[in-house]
């Protein structure tokens, strides 16, 4: 696996021979991203058959086109209309949303799409050089550590509930609580299903993402005629290219967060069973925290944008890593990657990058070809998509919950999974109308199981012991960051209450 | 979620103009004219798992071939969800018992299933029929384990409880190395990683000693993994499985193949009410087992046609008494209630 400037130029070249496959993928997963319940793994599967008939390289390329783009377009709903279409966006709409509502709809959007290539293709690039190394992360990652990154997430419940400490932790252990519901991981004993088989593996995440957030969001649009103030729809209707340029200069202006939230997500994406849900949480609690305006973070601040749009397209390189260096998949996509490959005779492992390097390196050179090619094709789109918002709500309330109750069918094809959606739609209208913030609710239902997993697995390996959890050097390096990372948050907190009170006490 | 069959119009009309054909309807029988026209429409396949996986695989590769002697198609339906728990609820308490609706599932881990925690139905209702596949269970380390041979595993556990992972608790490949546990006095600790996916990086990445799981997913690891001991009387996949010693051969253990094993089950009551449709489906069953198309298309989807095994009503039934046996007999280290 040695570097050679030669080979990826002529694999770059390569690539792009093939926009006839990349440029429809891009623009079917952008379609299926967009749509809650579909994604780039249920849509490879159900063309699966088509798959494997392609060419090897066609196909990987064709999946690889559709999994980058699919993560951006999860982003374009939970950013309009408050949609998240995957696990992997929640975090997207905090701060996308409000922008939406503030008539920044075609700015939020744009710096949805810089930030998702941009650190895409940071991430691929990073993730081409150092591929061997990176790989070894999933060695050393391991319960006991994941367990610490999960907390990195589940402590922005305790930011949110810093504007109303009591709301804010009874939502958030609301949705530690609905997280538990399901069987146990190590003896599957059901808890809290009601007897509702369709509960056994737990909460499904889909209709929790679009109850809580699109229905209750119709059920509050209902009450108005537009999700715009008059001020948001004289903004959006006057607003030409000049304000996708804003939008991406914006992004572009904030490169280095782009940066650093992409590497979070890439190094996320290595650890198997990790993925885009996690690494979007954890980038924007990093993000919020050392930044220098934490205070408008979830009312409209594209840094609150920036931050899980960068980290989740930085997970679709990094669960690829695993699966090429190890076999290993590193998450559901990876995972049908693998059976084409396999189908086609492809033995993954080291020996590919040698053996077949315009395979090994042309996956990812495939992922970087796309999302410069996602830069072009997508971001004029945003001026077009932004004019959503102007819909009145007597069309767009019920199309929202049409798609989304469709959406919450299609991943396991249950009834019972619309009905789900609309009572998590009831609750989270209650919520909203009484103060409690439905994204903590959300971080405890996303997060709380895989906490749960992570933290049965150490206990069982260590027959009890609660001691391993600060059994492990990088373990212990991680306490002390989130311990720091913590501390800092409440300081920062602390000393802007003391700042304001300080004016308010001049100006008085 | 299910689809409620009932015999149509179409049907009626279709059976009774057969019957008309043959020589008048009072002389013919009901249900044997309901067997030659079977089957009129799809045949409906629950899956407890997901699609993409094993199953799903196998399923497709099977029904491809099965389909020419039925002349009908299958409609496979997945409904995945507590270690196949949700699939077989579903199929026992609402498909409708005709033989239009079958279950395709894990013979091993499901029967393992029944013992740990009974289901709201009764197990002895739902009859496999048809192995498509034995897989027998296997023991196995990541490239860069220390652990070279299962004798060093073994002298290790002596020393202290290792940490294994299992997809599941209830699993054969889990019986298997508690029976090897319980025969060495090695200790060993299983831990459940929700999946074959997971438990084969739990040994590549090292933070498990090792881990269990059927032979056929990880024979096609490759070289991420070394395969340490099969459960089963002899190492069919030779080099692909590192050619490893079998249990009992290595150990003198007496223990029955610890297989999974994919099937086609079906309500008893179906068999009982619709027996002539019974036997068009046994019959129609063991027929691919003999066409080449199917060996085709197990090689082509780089399946292990070694493990390929047809089994009739009563090989699934002596396996499913063999298992069941084993899962009585691990049964507190499966529940936890040790």
């Amino acid at each position: 696996m040695e570097f050679s400037p030669d080979l990826f130029a002529s694999l770059f070249f390569h690539t792009i021979g093939y926009w006839w496959v990349i440029i429809p993928s891009i623009l079917l997963g952008l379609i299926v991203g967009a749509i809650p319940g579909f994604s780039a793994a249920n849509t490879i599967i159900i063309l699966l058959p088509l798959t494997l008939v392609m060419d090897v390289e066609v196909g990987l390329i064709f999946m690889v086109a559709l999994y980058c783009s699919s993560r951006m377009g999860a982003g374009i709903p939970a950013i309009l209309v408050n949609i998240p279409g995957t696990a992997g966006a929640a975090a997207t709409p905090l701060d996308g949303y409000p922008m939406t509502k503030a008539g920044k709809a075609q700015q939020a959007l744009a710096i949805s799409f810089v930030s998702s290539t941009a650190g895409g293709l940071l991430t691929t690039v990073v993730a081409l050089l150092t591929m061997p190394w990176l790989a070894r992360v999933s060695f050393y990652m391991h319960s006991v550590e994941m367990i610490v990154v999960m907390l990195f997430g589940i402590s922005l419940i305790a930011t949110i509930a810093a504007r109303d400490t009591l709301k804010g932790l009874i939502a958030g252990f609301f949705g530690l609580m609905i997280g538990a519901i399901g069987t146990d991981h190590v003896y599957a004993t059901p808890r809290g299903t009601f007897g509702f088989l369709e509960l056994y593996d737990g909460v499904p995440l889909i209709p929790a993402l679009v109850g809580l957030f699109a229905v209750s969001e119709s059920f509050l649009m209902i009450e108005g005629e537009s999700i715009l103030s008059q001020h948001g729809k004289d903004v959006i209707r006057k607003s030409g290219w000049a304000a996708t340029l804003e939008g991406a200069r914006i992004a572009v202006f904030r490169w280095w967060h782009i940066t650093w939230n992409s590497l979070i997500g890439l190094v996320i994406g290595v650890i198997p069973g990790a993925g885009a849900s996690i690494a979007s949480f954890v980038a924007y609690q990093q993000s919020r925290t050392y930044s220098k305006t934490p205070e408008r973070y979830g009312t409209g601040h594209p840094e609150g944008l920036i931050a899980p749009e960068s980290a989740n397209n930085g997970v679709t390189s990094g669960t690829l890593i695993p699966l090429m260096i190890l076999g290993i998949p590193g998450g559901a996509t990876a995972a049908i990657m693998l059976v084409v490959m396999q189908y086609h005779g492809v033995i993954l492992g080291p020996a590919l990058f040698t053996d077949y390097p315009e395979l090994g390196y042309g996956v990812f050179m495939a992922m970087a070809v796309t999302y410069l090619m996602m830069i072009f094709t997508v971001l004029p789109l945003a001026r077009y998509m932004s004019r959503v918002t102007l819909l009145s709500t007597v069309y767009m309330a019920p199309l929202v919950i049409a798609f989304t109750l469709v959406g919450s069918f299609v991943p396991r094809e249950y009834m019972f999974d619309m009905y789900l959606a609309l009572a998590f739609g009831v609750i989270g209208y209650i919520a909203r109308k009484t103060g409690y913030h439905v994204a903590a609710i959300l971080i405890g239902v996303i997060l709380g199981p895989l906490l749960e997993q992570y933290f049965l697995r150490a206990l069982k390996m260590s027959d009890g012991d609660l001691m391993v959890l600060f059994s492990s050097n990088i373990g212990n390096v991680l306490w002390m960051l989130l311990v720091f990372s913590v501390t800092l948050s409440l300081y920062m907190q602390h000393r802007r209450r003391s700042t304001d009170s300080a004016e308010d006490g001049k100006s008085r | 979620m299910t689809k409620t069959t009932r015999t149509s119009r179409r049907d009626f009309i279709k059976v009774s103009g057969a019957a008309l054909a043959a020589g008048g309807v009072s002389s013919l029988p009901f249900a044997s004219a309901s067997a030659q026209s079977f089957p009129s429409r799809n045949i409906n396949v629950y899956v407890p798992t997901r699609e993409g996986g094993g199953a799903d695989r196998n399923l497709r590769a099977f029904s491809n071939v099965w389909k020419k002697y039925l002349n009908t198609n299958f409609e496979p339906g997945f409904y995945p969800g507590a270690s196949g728990r949700v699939g077989y609820e579903l199929y026992m308490g609402k498909a409708k018992a005709d033989c239009y609706n079958l279950i395709f599932g894990n013979m091993g881990p499901e029967l393992l299933n029944w013992v740990v925690k009974k289901p709201t139905f009764e197990v002895s209702d739902c009859v496999y029929f048809g192995r498509v596949d034995t897989d027998p269970g296997c023991v196995f380390v990541g490239a860069n384990s220390p652990f070279k041979h299962i004798d060093e595993i073994v002298e290790e556990g002596k020393k202290r409880k290792l940490n294994v992972g299992t997809s599941r608790l209830a699993h054969p490949a889990s019986i298997g190395i508690l029976a090897l546990g319980e025969h060495t006095g090695a200790q060993f600790n299983l831990i459940p990683l929700s999946g074959g996916k997971n438990t084969v990086a739990g040994a590549v990445t090292g933070e498990m000693d090792f881990s269990v799981l059927t032979s056929g997913t990880v024979a096609a690891r490759g070289d991420a993994v070394r395969t340490l001991l099969v459960f089963n009387d002899e190492n069919v996949l030779g080099e692909r499985l590192d050619n490893a010693p079998t249990i009992n051969g290595h150990f003198g253990t007496n223990l029955p193949p610890l297989l999974s094993a994919r099937a086609f089950a079906i309500h008893r009551a179906a068999i009982e009410e619709y027996p002539d449709r019974f036997q068009v489906l046994q019959d129609s069953f063991k027929k691919v087992f003999a066409d080449p198309e199917y060996k085709a298309a197990v090689v082509k989807a780089k399946g292990n046609w070694e493990y390929i095994n047809y089994g009739g009503i009563s090989e699934c039934e002596a396996y499913a008494k063999d298992i069941q046996a084993l899962g009585e007999r691990f049964r507190p280290l499966l529940t936890g209630r040790s």
